[in-house]
């Protein structure tokens, strides 16, 4: 297939999908290291590329809160932002879910403490339900825009993603990168429905607000049971999505939830997500071509959390190295919590060891990861290994 | 400029849940059921975390948004994608109490107004938080009793003087902004239809005084409405395109504000001195207004 | 442990009457929790409040579903709300009405006690406020706290005049509570009433009345303008002349009030 390749920074690759994509509402505000995002969408408006609602708001909440509205309405809505950006929208990112609007969201992110890049910021947002996605290069930043779509309108999901990359290494950081076809993505991606009718001659409201404060014997759990199926759906959609995009486009991410890398016959593997994934298959080769057995499995779908992929590797390794570029202070790690969830059904299960790394943005150097990989390994091969916890 | 519309001429049909989940003698609940008589077929509710929701809309669309602050972001969002859709036809008409519109809901007010979005957005304001028990606003008139200013040896209610945020507003240089009173009817549907007419963000504050908020008899609502307009208190007026100011309703002589006052419960405990001090700000803000009638606002 | 379930309307003092018997029963050295059952402040909409006491310390959290006693703070209510549901059998039912409890249109395998605590509420406190009157009568009716707790209770709530008041009103209601009486042999009508349905327009409000409007055709001039205040849609139009659907009222007043032509009738509700 022809394919057109342009050298790029992050998040002009952002910029493309939102118009591959054709987002029809696109709110905007900015915040580094996402603000080019906006800037480049600015460009592709001003000079027609983009056909679209642009609106450039005072805030990162009215951002969300509008998008939602406009999704709710009937289009398509994109918005994007970063670290505090992301904090603000933390009520209306919730009105999005509650009401199931399939917004997309771009992240670069921006830890918590700081203006350098972890996961810290979107950890926050744990709690509002939306899909979210990790991506490792500036063309997973772009492939994930449009899967992100796919996955979030469909009947069975219809649950708001956000796709997240980290910033300045992804969002700056130039690199050649395949713009798909219009075509392709028209066929790939239909036009966009909404479940909520607002028309004027379409909508009958008739709705009696309840304004009790118990309500007894009405099931008010509901929706969160369905929310919850939703989510579990979406697993299966997010398989079926990366299966068809591979398929159209000639690239695809592991099977969507996870990919894996070199981990045929290994004794261990490290578990990482994002750009700190990037730089570990270099260790993993490294490692692999002196005779050590250690692979590496990268995290791509957060949430819903791929409990069962883990169930699947876990059995057939003795240890798991686990990266975490996030902390739940009081808590731990995101993905070595999930694991070791998902590992207590496993009747043989592997050893598991929590890794911290590019907190606040500090390097992650391939011989960091050598180092994580011999530590694993020493555990895999049943050594008394400590401490369970390492900051890197 | 707006007409006042004779109550005769009013369709029937009615755009308002009856017998609905507010207090007895919710003025709100009749301006949103008047916004909704004028506007008919047209209108797309959106609504946010307030009294509003008590009062629910008749065949009419609506979405609530659980995001108090947010009216202005998502009547936003709503505009723009009915534009997308090649339907603006839809008036997007945003319903809030003076919590959303002058406190939390303040950046997202004038980011939409600044922009100059189509939406309708009318604040029926009966100062305070009324949905969460009456705390005080910045709508809140000074020397109210509120449960957040409530009166004691070391407090004589609310400190401030209420925000002037019709005028805030005004200043936008929106299309149209109006102040309204539910003891008026005839004036503010005339303003609504002035509304319905014209495109762009259109505001439009409407008083509703609150039997349950200001410690009144259910029955007496819209006769305090209407004694807070004669005297100075809630003037009626409106500006067009931030510049043409007009007073759509004016007495020949402003009645002493101590009268209205004393009908409320929430200035129970006021001093002859604080009364005073309520009225010269009154006359004061009158003379300028009258001053500036027929020309230029600001 | 003993359950009871207070039924009062939005802005009536149900709340504060709770929190008095409460207090005056930790006098007693009871253990008490008070839970009220209402969202936001909806005046003059029946709302209920619920109180456990027990000699020791209260874990169960849920809401009250079968209740020992119920109390009900206006005669009105037991017209349009179920106050008897859940009410186990033998229990006790007090309720604020002018006549003795086989006469309250209560009926089934319980008891039934009465005081006129508006009659008793007016004469004290000048207000139909029952809140205090029929704790006063709750104290002799059932012997579960004694008048003094009740009264150390009200000085604790209130200082001055209003304090004394509604002291007054207690020992009031003391005296003229009438005793409870069975009232098995009692036919007790059906009620469902919703005042929260779920369909729009099927709500029903006319238990928030304490007072009907009845209109004078031959007063009205069709000037609509008790049409368009009417914040329940409750008026409307026939023939130019305005009429009410009772099913809407809530009572409020406004449309009398603002009758240019005082063709409005403001009537107390019968009980």
């Amino acid at each position: 297939m022809p394919q057109k390749f342009e050298v790029m920074v992050g998040n002009k690759a952002v910029a493309h999908a939102v118009r591959l994509a054709r987002a029809k509402f696109i709110s905007a505000f900015p915040i580094t290291p996402q603000t080019t995002i906006v800037q480049y969408i600015a460009d592709m408006v001003a000079n027609g590329e983009i056909d679209a609602e642009f609106v450039t708001t005072e805030g990162e909440l009215t951002a969300q809160a509008s998008a939602f509205s406009a999704g709710a309405a009937g289009v398509r809505a994109f918005t994007a932002t970063a670290g505090p950006g992301l904090l603000y929208m933390h009520h209306p990112m919730i009105a999005t879910r509650n009401n199931r609007i399939p917004v997309v969201m771009a992240v670069m992110h921006r830890g918590i403490k700081g203006m350098d890049p972890d996961q810290t910021d979107m950890m926050a947002q744990r709690e509002t339900g939306w899909m979210m996605m990790e991506c490792d290069s500036g063309q997973e930043v772009l492939d994930t825009g449009l899967m992100a779509y796919k996955i979030a309108e469909d009947e069975r999901v219809r649950l708001p993603c956000l796709f997240a990359g980290d910033g300045y290494i992804l969002s700056y950081t130039d690199e050649p990168i395949d713009i798909p076809d219009e075509a392709k993505v028209d066929a790939f991606l239909p036009p966009y429905k909404t479940m909520i009718p607002l028309l004027p001659d379409q909508g009958k409201e008739n709705r009696d607000f309840q304004m009790q404060q118990w309500s007894i014997g009405q099931d008010v759990q509901t929706t969160f049971i369905e929310d919850q199926q939703a989510m579990e759906n979406a697993k299966k959609v997010i398989k079926e999505v990366n299966t068809e995009f591979k398929k159209m486009f000639g690239r695809g991410y592991g099977n969507g939830l996870v990919e894996e890398y070199k981990t045929k016959d290994v004794d261990a593997v490290i578990i990482a997500a994002g750009t700190i994934a990037s730089t570990a298959r270099v260790a993993i080769d490294k490692l692999q071509s002196e005779g050590k057995k250690v692979g590496l499995v990268r995290l791509k779908t957060f949430k819903p959390f791929p409990a069962e992929e883990f169930q699947r590797i876990g059995p057939k390794v003795k240890a798991m190295g686990i990266i975490d570029r996030n902390i739940s202070i009081g808590s731990g790690g995101w993905a070595f919590g999930e694991i070791r969830n998902a590992m207590y059904e496993v009747e043989e299960r592997p050893r598991t060891l929590q890794f911290h790394a590019g907190l606040n943005g500090k390097e992650v150097r391939v011989q960091d990861i050598i180092k994580i990989g011999e530590k694993t390994l020493k555990a895999a091969s049943g050594m008394k290994v400590s401490p369970l916890v390492e900051w890197v | 400029m707006s007409k006042p519309v004779p109550l005769v001429k009013l369709d029937e049909k009615e755009y308002i849940q009856p017998a609905n989940q507010a207090c007895q003698g919710c003025t709100g609940a009749s301006v949103a059921r008047i916004v909704g008589k004028v506007l008919k077929d047209k209108m797309v509710r959106q609504e946010v975390a307030c009294c509003g929701p008590a009062f629910g809309n008749l065949d009419q669309p609506s979405l609530y948004g659980e995001v108090f602050e947010g009216a202005g972001a998502m009547s936003t969002g709503l505009s723009r994608a009915f534009k997308r859709l090649e339907r603006e036809d839809a008036i997007v008409t945003a319903i809030v109490g003076d919590g959303g519109t002058t406190d939390i809901g303040f950046q997202g007010l004038s980011g939409a107004a600044e922009r100059n979005e189509n939406v309708l957005w009318i604040c029926y304001d009966n100062e305070a938080y009324m949905n969460t028990g009456g705390q005080r606003s910045s709508a809140t008139t000074k020397y109210a009793e509120t449960t957040t200013t409530p009166v004691g040896e070391f407090s004589r209610g609310k400190k401030e003087r209420r925000k002037n945020v019709a005028a805030m507003v005004a200043l936008h240089r929106v299309p149209y902004m109006a102040t309204a009173s539910i003891a008026y009817p005839e004036d503010f549907i005339g303003k609504l239809e002035y509304a319905k007419s014209i495109k762009g963000f259109r505001f439009i504050q409407v008083s509703a005084p609150c039997p349950t908020g200001w410690r009144f008899e259910p029955q007496v609502a819209v006769k305090i409405g209407k004694e807070m307009v004669l005297s100075g208190l809630w003037p009626l007026y409106e500006v067009i395109d931030g510049e043409k100011f007009r007073i759509t309703y004016k007495p020949k002589e402003l009645k002493p504000v101590k009268d209205v006052l004393k009908m409320q419960g929430r200035f129970r405990h006021i001093t002859e001195d604080e009364i005073k001090e309520i009225q010269d700000d009154v006359t004061s803000y009158w003379t300028r207004l009258v001053a500036k009638d027929g020309k230029e606002f600001f | 442990m003993m359950e009871i379930r207070f039924h009062g309307r939005g802005g009536q003092g149900a709340v504060t009457g709770v929190r008095l018997l409460s207090t005056a029963l930790y006098y007693e050295g009871k253990y008490t929790l008070g839970i009220p059952m209402y969202g936001t402040e909806r005046r003059g909409a029946p709302v209920q409040s619920f109180l456990r006491v027990s000699d020791s310390r209260i874990y169960e959290r849920d809401l009250v579903h079968e209740p020992d006693i119920v109390v009900v703070l206006d005669p009105l209510l037991a017209k349009t709300v179920p106050v008897t549901q859940g009410l186990k059998k033998g229990g006790l039912v007090l309720v604020n009405h002018p006549h003795a409890g086989d006469q309250t249109g209560i009926g089934g395998p319980f008891k039934v006690a009465t005081v006129d605590a508006t009659k008793v509420a007016m004469e004290t406190i000048g207000r139909p406020i029952t809140n205090t009157a029929i704790l006063g009568a709750f104290a002799k009716v059932t012997g579960m706290v004694k008048l003094a707790s009740l009264e150390e209770a009200a000085h604790h709530q209130w200082s001055g005049r209003i304090g004394e008041m509604n002291i007054k009103a207690m020992q009031n209601a003391y005296e003229a509570a009438t005793p409870a009486v069975d009232v098995s042999k009692v036919k007790m009508k059906d009620v469902t009433v919703q005042s929260r349905a779920r369909k729009a327009g099927e709500s029903d409000v006319s238990s928030w009345r304490l007072y009907r409007p009845v209109f004078n055709d031959a007063k009205c001039v069709g000037c609509r303008r008790c049409y368009i205040l009417c914040p329940e849609v409750a008026i409307g139009m026939e023939n130019n002349k305005a009429v009410v659907n009772y099913q809407y009222c809530k009572g409020c007043g406004i449309c009398q009030e603002e009758c240019p032509t005082k063709a409005i009738d403001w009537v107390q509700e019968t009980i």
